[in-house]
């Protein structure tokens, strides 16, 4: 599966939350960053090259700072030029269809607000129903969004733990079960393996592997067992 | 389960001793994963007693 990353920020290089989820991705072949503020900074979108982009890949991601409610000017005009009728939707638009859609929302405010009696209101869900309609439109499959509240405020373990939902956003597929994760985790760390390859890290990282795969086949076997007593 | 503890402590040596940010989020995701599948497992053999000491079967 290959991830187009369309990020939308006006000032990327002084944001803390977007460098540290962009910056961890330098090696990850599986995903294509594309930041449209410094590909196109007077605004002029290739349309045909955008297309052509969209069309290579299977999952697209919008990701910007969630600014009054939506995301910031260039990605919205990117949406008005690129996402045209015969393209992407109406009589033979149908480039989109069957790939997945997803959001990665950077958000200043704390969650418990963005509800009835907060003082946002509106859930993220709500407020994000222009998206959900675009993807409908497009015949684009509509993925959870990953919504990232007050990174700055973050200790270090939760902001680890938010990479790994980052890039399971990213490449993972749209499933959370315990399996699909060790599924996706068994490949993370075989990359891992190749990357620190004849030392004593990529050892370690292969143990851990087997036993991630070990325990897989001791949960199924226990799965068995337990259908067989229900029937019974 | 000695053979889990064992791959346990060995990521925790090498969270703490890594310089690579990416290297050290991934071996936390590890040690929280292992430490899930354990739990689901000892629910299951859990489950599993349970089930075999049910009042149900006793007059099997």
């Amino acid at each position: 599966m290959k991830t187009l990353l369309i990020v939308s920020h006006p000032d990327i290089l002084e944001s803390g939350s977007q460098q540290y989820f962009l910056s961890s991705l330098k090696e990850n072949v599986a995903v294509t960053l594309h930041h449209l503020e410094s590909i196109y900074p007077n605004g002029k979108i290739d349309v045909a090259k955008e297309q052509a982009l969209l069309k290579q890949h299977d999952r697209i991601i919008f990701q910007f700072p969630f600014y009054w409610y939506s995301s910031p000017p260039l990605l919205k005009h990117w949406q008005d030029v690129v996402l045209t009728d015969g393209f992407a939707y109406g009589n033979r638009g149908n480039a989109l269809a069957g790939k997945e859609f997803g959001l990665i929302l950077m958000i200043g405010i704390p969650e418990r607000e963005y509800q009835a009696g907060g003082s946002e209101l509106f859930s993220i869900n709500e407020l994000t129903k222009p998206f959900q309609a675009m993807s409908h439109k497009t015949g684009m499959k509509y993925l959870k969004p990953l919504t990232i509240y007050q990174f700055a405020y973050l200790e270090e373990e939760q902001k680890m733990d938010l990479l790994i939902q980052y890039w399971q956003k990213l490449t993972m597929e749209d499933e959370v079960s315990l399996k699909a994760r060790e599924t996706w985790l068994a490949a993370e760390l075989e990359q891992a393996m190749e990357k620190a390859a004849g030392t004593q890290e990529a050892e370690i990282f292969q143990y851990a592997k087997s036993l991630i795969e070990e325990n897989r086949m001791t949960i199924d076997g226990l799965k068995i067992v337990l259908d067989q007593m229900h029937q019974n | 389960m000695e053979n889990e503890e064992w791959v346990l402590q060995e990521l925790e040596r090498l969270y703490h001793s890594s310089q690579d940010y990416n290297q050290v989020t991934l071996i936390k995701a590890t040690q929280e994963l292992i430490k899930e599948q354990m739990k689901r497992i000892y629910q299951m053999e859990g489950e599993i007693d349970g089930t075999l000491w049910s009042p149900k079967r006793w007059s099997e």
